[in-house]
């Protein structure tokens, strides 16, 4: 009861003296608004970026894997080199594969070539991610078709100038018609003529990178027009994530056998990988990330704190007289300090409200400019209003015990 | 227990008989000394006061400026502690207290009203009214209806909710004494309660005061002027630190 009443009588005092220094509060708090803001505003971007990470992610799934000469990431020229030195994946790797391995389900061979240049009468779409693949391969990238159809495996072996486009290409040569107005165009990509037999639905975007800006044509037809390429990627498709790991020790082992190596072996002389990898460096960007930010908020948080114990000790005297009658109609030291330190809480607690809010009001505004999600985190809003209150005890703690402190004769006599 | 013998031993003869039987006066004081440490020197502000007051008496303590009278208010009320000497309110021995038991004797037996009011200027009348009764832990409802009860026995039912910069100086004087009485003190008391006031306004206070005395109410004011002095029952007069006269008038 005693309790209650004196946070309330806190809570009064604390939320009087914020509205009389407007000013003075905002700019005592801006330490502690900054540094919960940018504890929120990342956490939130980078709690939405997890979300879009592993949908995008998941349509390939965690079933699939690649064997490729080169590793998708690669961190140091040195390795570039080394890696450049291994021999090139061949279409006999893959059919040895096919031949070989029994756990496998799906095998698709893929040559990819970005940045090409697409176009229909005058019109034209950049940048384009062209891709030669077998068949099985719009299987395990789990296309979905809009309109038209697959090729079907005597396009595939004849090599028909036909293709698979993304709503992209849609968009960029017939103005956004219906897919189904494409199908039987005749386009040139790279210069060469190809059918437009089929259109993917729209995936959308991600980190505001389009995922639809693409075309498959079937991967005979791509030598032909293309040329042969020196190493290809195969992929290949597990029944079920649980055999995704004996899938790949048989592939592994096979693909070994072909260069010669052995697991004693320093480098397998090809990269084995899932999109894992993609996940792990994201995982890396993102956590340093979070380091950096942590590191940002607790500077502007010790700082806020230094803050908020000046302006409490500004306070503490400033208010020597008022401490002086509370004393005379019977606070005790106890009472005194709870006063002041709940009003230090009271204060940091509503620059931490502040500082949430400004951080998703931060993070929305950029995820709307980015165009990407943002997801919002209860846990991070509680742990924002929870560490500035935390501030709010450690910095008000001193200017508590020199209010409490003060000589009831002493404090009276002062103006 | 030996530090208890010792003292025994350089106590003068009478005051350990006034020691050993707890005094039945409402305020009993027993040589009491206020010694401050001004660098080397020491200053004696009090120099062995002593006397009792019983429960309904009406006292004036006058004396010039620098005479000791503030000390002596402020060990009455408990916001000071003597150098040396015994003091009881109510037959507790207030001159050994702590802190926290001098805060609740404060809060319990003593009421304050100060010359500069002391109210708190954020407040309203009544949050300034309840703020003992905060201290004291009485529930919210209770303590509302107490501060009420007191600023309406002051005459100021239709001021609650003004704050005191938007009251006259008797009205915040009135207020103070609404604040001293609503948590029912053993004494009242008030240092120049008139000081800040112009005439008029100082003889309404002084009915006031009045007043509360034929109420039951025991009252001490300190004040250095004979007019205010001359209504109380009782003037002890202080000197350099001494009792210098102490004599019923009424």
């Amino acid at each position: 009861m005693r309790m209650t009443a004196l946070f309330w009588e806190a809570f009064l005092i604390a939320a009087a003296s914020l509205r009389a220094n407007k000013l003075r509060t905002a700019l005592t708090l801006l330490g502690i608004i900054v540094g919960v803001a940018a504890v929120i505003a990342v956490v939130t971007i980078i709690k939405g970026l997890d979300r879009t990470v592993a949908n995008t992610f998941s349509s390939q799934g965690s079933t699939v894997f690649s064997v490729s000469k080169r590793p998708m990431v690669i961190l140091s020229r040195e390795d570039l080199v080394r890696f450049n030195k291994r021999k090139d994946i061949t279409e006999d790797d893959a059919e040895a594969i096919a031949r070989l391995c029994s756990s496998c389900w799906r095998i698709g061979i893929a040559v990819n070539n970005p940045n090409t240049l697409v176009k229909y009468n005058d019109q034209k779409s950049e940048n384009v991610l062209v891709r030669g693949v077998t068949l099985p391969m719009l299987a395990i990238d789990d296309v979905n078709l809009a309109a038209g159809r697959a090729w079907t495996e005597t396009e595939e072996t004849a090599a028909h100038r036909v293709c698979v486009v993304g709503a992209d290409i849609l968009t960029n040569l017939f103005g956004g018609a219906p897919p189904e107005q494409a199908i039987g165009r005749e386009i040139r990509i790279a210069g060469q003529p190809f059918e437009i037999i089929g259109v993917a639905e729209k995936l959308g975007s991600i980190f505001g990178f389009s995922r639809d800006n693409f075309i498959y044509i079937p991967y005979e037809a791509y030598k032909r027009a293309f040329g042969a390429r020196t190493s290809l990627i195969i992929f290949v498709q597990a029944r079920s994530a649980d055999e995704l790991e004996n899938v790949e020790d048989e592939v592994r082992t096979i693909m070994r056998n072909r260069r010669g190596k052995t697991f004693l072996d320093e480098d397998d002389g090809f990269a084995l990988e899932t999109q894992d990898v993609f996940l792990d460096l994201y995982k890396r960007a993102t956590s340093n990330i979070y380091l950096v930010t942590i590191g940002v908020a607790s500077v502007s948080l010790i700082v806020g704190g230094i803050v908020v114990m000046n302006i409490m000790l500004v306070s503490v005297t400033e208010r020597t007289r008022e401490i002086g009658i509370r004393k005379a109609v019977g606070a005790r030291r106890r009472d005194i300090l709870t006063q002041f330190l709940i009003e230090a809480v009271v204060l940091t607690a509503i620059g931490g409200v502040i500082g949430v809010g400004l951080g998703f009001g931060c993070a929305y505004g950029l995820a709307f400019a980015l165009g990407f999600p943002t997801l919002i985190s209860v846990w991070s809003a509680i742990l924002g209003v929870s560490v500035s209150s935390v501030v709010g005890i450690i910095s008000g703690s001193w200017p508590a015990w020199r209010a409490a402190e003060l000589d009831p004769v002493e404090a009276l006599r002062a103006e | 227990m030996l530090t208890a013998q010792v003292q025994e031993e350089i106590v003068p003869y009478g005051e350990l008989l006034a020691q050993e039987a707890v005094p039945a006066a409402l305020i009993s004081m027993r040589d009491i000394w206020r010694t401050y440490q001004m660098g080397e020197e020491q200053v004696h502000a009090l120099r062995g006061v002593s006397f009792d007051v019983q429960k309904g008496e009406y006292v004036a303590i006058i004396g010039p400026s620098g005479s000791g009278k503030s000390t002596l208010m402020n060990i009455i009320g408990c916001l000071d502690t003597p150098t040396r000497g015994r003091y009881w309110i109510n037959g507790k021995l207030v001159s050994e207290m702590d802190d926290d038991e001098l805060a609740r004797i404060r809060n319990k037996e003593v009421g304050f009203v100060f010359q500069t009011f002391n109210l708190l200027p954020r407040a309203t009348a009544l949050h300034n009214v309840e703020l003992p009764l905060i201290y004291a832990g009485v529930p919210a409802a209770e303590r509302r209806e107490r501060a009420k009860r007191a600023l309406m026995a002051v005459d100021l039912a239709d001021r609650m909710m003004h704050k005191p910069n938007e009251l006259s100086g008797g009205q915040r004087q009135r207020v103070a004494i609404a604040r001293a009485l609503v948590n029912h003190p053993s004494i009242l008391l008030a240092d120049e309660p008139t000081g800040a006031l112009d005439t008029a306004t100082s003889r309404e206070i002084m009915n006031l005061f009045e007043r509360l005395h034929e109420e039951g109410n025991t009252i001490i004011i300190v004040t250095h002027e004979p007019d205010i002095a001359a209504r109380a029952h009782r003037i002890i007069s202080i000197r350099d630190g001494r009792i210098e006269k102490d004599e019923r008038v009424k």
